[in-house]
């Protein structure tokens, strides 16, 4: 008798095997605005740079590839009456084209050792802000430091030891010992370019990172163009200088960029808005207003044109390598090696949906991954080659649970191993994107294993009796 | 108990790899070569099992339970582990049942594709292994051009669990009903 059961069997468990392998993966990852989650469809993303210096100066150079630049950011549009605010921060890209990109850079001269070896998850608490359980911004707003003396209402970037316990954001150690720490340099240099609210007008933005994102002291690049009370513009363009009294709505949502044209608003070509003008549907104001940066704030510049062509933005920053405000800067000395930690927000997004990189030693005549090239004069040559580096996207992981028992590596961590070596960055962004659904993915994954488990057992229950060692009518 | 979780796992790769080479010589060759494979077959999977559960039990002793749950890489390596004991385990039965006359007619086909099916599994095995101990092979691009980046939990979506779950019943009932048939 031909037995048709075996072949039946397993070809029930090739199926179930191939279908296993062909669907493994899907079926909970999704975008989940409501928790703040939104997947990029590129988890890593390219980054070429390069440094070089001069007595006096040092320059950052970045390269990187986007399909499209987005100059335009935080925008107010006139409809039936009322100013409609576009461009605050959200989960994913912005849908209106009114969020800027950007590149960031954190600086350490070794004040911030973990830095070095762990790059930016340092800088990542608990319940920061964008995250799934992010801080509500009645806590933080209620909280005596971070929401009575500096006004915040969210959870952003601090460092670890800026905590009594990094696990809970609320235990800001006291003053005192926040502007100790600050004084023997336990804090980030935050060098911070954006597209729409710093380039038009030459400046990157120059922030400090401690118990929270500090801007440097003195005057940023912009700052609001809005009157809560009237609800409506304080500023509006000037038509004798620029020829226009608002930017087209058409134009932002076509993200039609011109770097020639007027795509901002600045002080040099705004005048007091005029509320009885007759302002027409799609008519846009930006609601923030550039100006000249100051004091410690305005330290770091645009070298050149900063501009997008061809598919790439091509960012030089400038800044001098002693500011003189050791309280906000690393300062870049003969022979100095530091720690550099790159990120971009391309594709219209903001907050944390950035890619980051790895930490990176910068080396000024010392070796180094980036080594900043010397030279005299007012303009590097930039006959260099790059330093090429992978971004990535690093979803919701933060350092309290990266030192927790619920990673493999903590171990590693209290030992000083660096993540480099450890993880690549494709490693990293996978991993960022599971964190964000981890409990349903371990619930399917268990019963994944369960249910393949089953199916084995069903087929040993299928094949038992075709195993009998006396079966009648078999041919061997 | 990492250090003793990397040697132990050491006897159910070896003794698995023989068993599948041992499959294929007691199932496929003739002769004297053969009659001494499927001989062996069976003790050989007794130890390999025995060796795979104190390697298993000292794997889950690596990490805090946590972390095991919280790693993608690591929870593949469970899964893979158990799939792996699971077909090996069913192998075993087999030929402990059957006797020689597992290796005959369309049941010797059916141990060949299990041991095929367990090698692989095994192999994956012991490739998560590799970059859990910090020692990546370059197996896992193989899987990943077969559509599966390691660095990614495998997981089914519901419906296909569904799917095997009626498949396993299926084989099973599709053996008792012909079993009594036979009886």
């Amino acid at each position: 008798m031909h037995d048709w059961r075996i072949p039946t069997i397993l070809g029930g468990l090739v199926l179930a095997m191939g279908l296993a392998w062909i669907t493994q993966g899907t079926g909970v990852i999704h975008n989940d605005p409501e928790r703040n989650i939104y997947i990029p469809g590129q988890l890593t993303m390219p980054l070429q740079v390069k440094v070089a210096y001069n007595p006096e100066q040092i320059f950052f150079r970045y390269r990187w590839p986007a399909d499209q630049a987005y100059v335009y950011h935080d925008m107010l549009r006139f409809a039936d009456g009322e100013w409609i605010r576009h461009g605050n921060s959200r989960a994913g890209p912005d849908p209106d084209n009114t969020y800027e990109d950007r590149v960031t850079m954190l600086v350490d001269d070794g004040g911030v050792p973990e830095f070095a070896r762990y790059g930016g998850y340092i800088t990542v608490g608990a319940n920061a802000r964008f995250f799934t359980d992010s801080a509500t911004p009645a806590d933080v707003t209620a909280h005596p430091h971070l929401g009575k003396t500096l006004g915040q209402s969210d959870v952003r970037k601090h460092l670890p030891d800026t905590r009594q316990d990094i696990s809970d954001w609320r235990t800001v150690v006291d003053a005192d010992a926040l502007q100790a720490q600050r004084e023997v340099g336990y804090f980030l240099d935050l060098w911070h370019w954006r597209a729409g609210r710093s380039n038009p007008v030459g400046m990157s933005d120059d922030q400090w990172i401690g118990e929270h994102r500090h801007g440097d002291a003195g005057q940023g690049p912009y700052t609001t163009n809005w009157d809560s009370d009237a609800k409506q513009p304080l500023w509006m363009f000037d038509p004798e200088a620029t020829g226009i009294h608002a930017l087209r709505w058409e134009d932002i949502q076509a993200n039609r960029v011109d770097f020639d044209a007027i795509y901002y608003l600045a002080e040099t070509f705004a005048i007091p808005f005029d509320a009885t003008r007759n302002w027409q549907n799609g008519d846009v104001i930006p609601r923030r207003l550039l100006r000249e940066g100051a004091g410690s704030r305005g330290d770091i510049r645009v070298h050149g044109d900063a501009r997008w062509r061809d598919g790439y933005w091509d960012v030089t920053l400038v800044r001098s390598r002693d500011t003189g405000k050791p309280l906000d800067d690393k300062m870049f000395r003969d022979q100095g090696s530091y720690t550099l930690g790159f990120a971009v927000h391309r594709n219209a997004t903001g907050s944390r949906w950035h890619y980051v990189s790895h930490p990176y030693s910068l080396g000024l005549g010392r070796d180094a991954d980036i080594q900043a090239v010397a030279f005299e004069g007012s303009e590097p040559d930039w006959s260099q080659a790059w330093f090429e580096t992978t971004l990535f996207y690093p979803g919701q992981v933060n350092w309290p649970l990266l030192i927790s028992r619920a990673h493999a590596g903590s171990a590693d961590i209290a030992e000083g191993k660096p993540v480099h070596p450890r993880h690549s960055e494709e490693q990293l962004a996978h991993y960022g994107v599971e964190m964000e659904f981890n409990e349903a993915i371990i619930r399917q994954w268990w019963l994944t294993l369960a249910a393949g488990l089953f199916l084995l057992a069903g087929v040993l229950v299928g094949l038992w009796f075709s195993f009998s060692p006396t079966r009648q009518g078999d041919r061997p | 108990m990492t250090g003793i979780h990397h040697m132990l796992v050491h006897i159910p790769v070896g003794f698995w790899a023989l068993a599948a080479l041992l499959v294929l010589v007691g199932a496929l060759g003739r002769g004297r070569p053969a009659e001494i494979a499927q001989a062996a077959l069976l003790p050989l999977l007794i130890l390999s099992l025995l060796g795979a559960m104190a390697a298993i039990v000292t794997g889950f002793l690596v990490w805090p339970w946590q972390a095991n749950l919280y790693s993608p890489l690591a929870r593949n390596h469970i899964l893979m582990s158990l799939w792996s004991l699971g077909v090996w385990a069913m192998v075993a039965v087999l030929v402990w049942r059957a006797g020689a006359a597992a290796f005959t007619g369309a049941r010797r086909w059916a141990l060949v594709f299990l041991a095929l099916l367990g090698g692989v599994l095994f192999a994956i095995t012991g490739t998560l292994g590799g970059h859990l101990a910090g020692a990546p092979t370059a197996f896992s691009k193989i899987l990943g051009a077969l559509g599966w980046n390691v660095y990614t939990t495998f997981y089914v979506p519901g419906w296909v669990l569904l799917v095997l779950l009626l498949i396993g019943l299926g084989c099973a009932v599709l053996g008792v009903r012909s079993g009594r048939k036979a009886a």
